[in-house]
């Protein structure tokens, strides 16, 4: 049985032209960004693989779970908010972040071809980064505990800043 | 360290491709194997940014959810029962948070297959000013008109070439022997509207 290739008469021989016209158009005109492939061999290169994934939560798709202002950013990974405030000061930025539930959490700030800043998140769950340079950047939490032991590690996608 | 280790070793995906390609990253990845995963993700980063626009997707929401698959694919590598088959965990996971980026309405439309195949995609595709060829704007408005499930399918198929397209079919929960058939009806209602963009020629 074959159901891959159209059929051997008129009509499969169109059929046949026209996938390959749209496979040239799909390409064409709707390719991937062009440093889509880069930006995510950065978000990837971490230390631990085993990192759960905080969502990028956008206006519409789930109403109501947004910062509010303009330069927040909210991400969501079960029951943990980030949410991650940027201020430029020129080619560098200050980011003001805060977690819930909220704890003594790692934050690490990492941009592609730069050192990564790391900090603590007060008891609040707050946090600043003062002085961070501009590019891809990604926001990994190492977070701990009540008791203050590290548990999982939560990575959000690369933001370009 | 690890990188001076690996460096000049021929890799095990060298030389290979399709499945058998993607199984030896996978076993590479799991390893420790960093450049394994690069080429993973190079290779297949295409394939799941399709599928995220075949999901109605637009470009800057598709970029966030083919991140975010590949970031879920770290700790899911050691899960991967069978490493052949990582297109289609790959097409499972995007279709799955692309679908958790719709509206209800649009989520609830989408569950008859036969509806799906039938409504118009909301969402537009990219201009198509860069084309000279009067045959490539019809073509291109007769796609944009099809529905998601048949843009989907359509874009699946052109891209994944016959060696995933079991794979891809399968993701896609179309059932062995139907995927001709569909997609038979979607090239039928690509005609319909290329003849109403005036003329097939």
């Amino acid at each position: 049985m074959n159901d891959i290739d159209p059929r051997d008469d008129r009509r499969g021989q169109e059929d046949t032209a026209v996938l390959t016209e749209l496979n040239r158009l799909v390409h064409e005109l709707d390719p991937p960004p062009a440093d889509l492939v880069e930006r995510i061999q950065f978000a990837v290169a971490l230390e631990s693989l085993d990192v759960e994934v905080a969502r990028w939560e956008r206006a519409g798709s789930f109403a109501g779970v947004r910062g509010g202002q303009p330069g927040t950013i909210t991400f969501t990974v079960d029951n943990l908010t980030l949410m991650v405030n940027f201020t430029s000061t020129g080619a560098r930025h200050r980011i003001d972040g805060w977690l819930v539930p909220a704890g003594e959490h790692t934050v690490e700030v990492r941009v592609a071809e730069h050192e990564s800043s790391t900090t603590t998140a007060d008891d609040g769950g707050r946090f600043v980064l003062s002085d961070v340079p501009a590019g891809t950047t990604q926001i990994v939490v190492h977070l701990v505990d009540s008791r203050g032991e590290r548990g999982r590690t939560v990575v959000t996608p690369t933001i370009m800043l | 360290m690890g990188e001076l280790r690996t460096t000049g070793e021929r890799p095990p995906w060298e030389g290979l491709a399709g499945a058998d390609r993607h199984a030896a990253c996978v076993i590479a990845a799991r390893a420790g194997d960093r450049r394994a995963l690069d080429v993973l993700v190079a290779d297949l980063t295409p394939l799941v940014w399709h599928v995220a626009r075949g999901n109605g997707l637009d470009r800057s929401t598709a970029e966030d959810v083919v991140q975010t698959v590949w970031l879920a694919l770290l700790r899911h590598l050691d899960r991967l029962n069978e490493p052949r088959a990582l297109v289609g965990w790959l097409v499972v996971a995007t279709r799955r948070e692309a679908q958790r980026t719709w509206t209800p309405a649009r989520r609830e439309a989408a569950l008859s297959d036969e509806l799906a195949e039938q409504l118009e995609s909301e969402y537009g595709l990219p201009e198509d000013a860069a084309l000279v060829d009067d045959r490539d704007h019809r073509l291109w408005r007769a796609f944009g008109k099809l529905s998601q499930r048949c843009q989907e399918l359509l874009r699946l198929t052109v891209l994944a070439g016959r060696a995933e397209y079991r794979a891809v079919a399968e993701a896609l929960s179309i059932p062995r022997g139907s995927i001709g058939p569909t997609r038979g009806r979607c090239l039928n209602t690509l005609r319909t509207h290329l003849e109403a963009e005036g003329g097939s020629r």
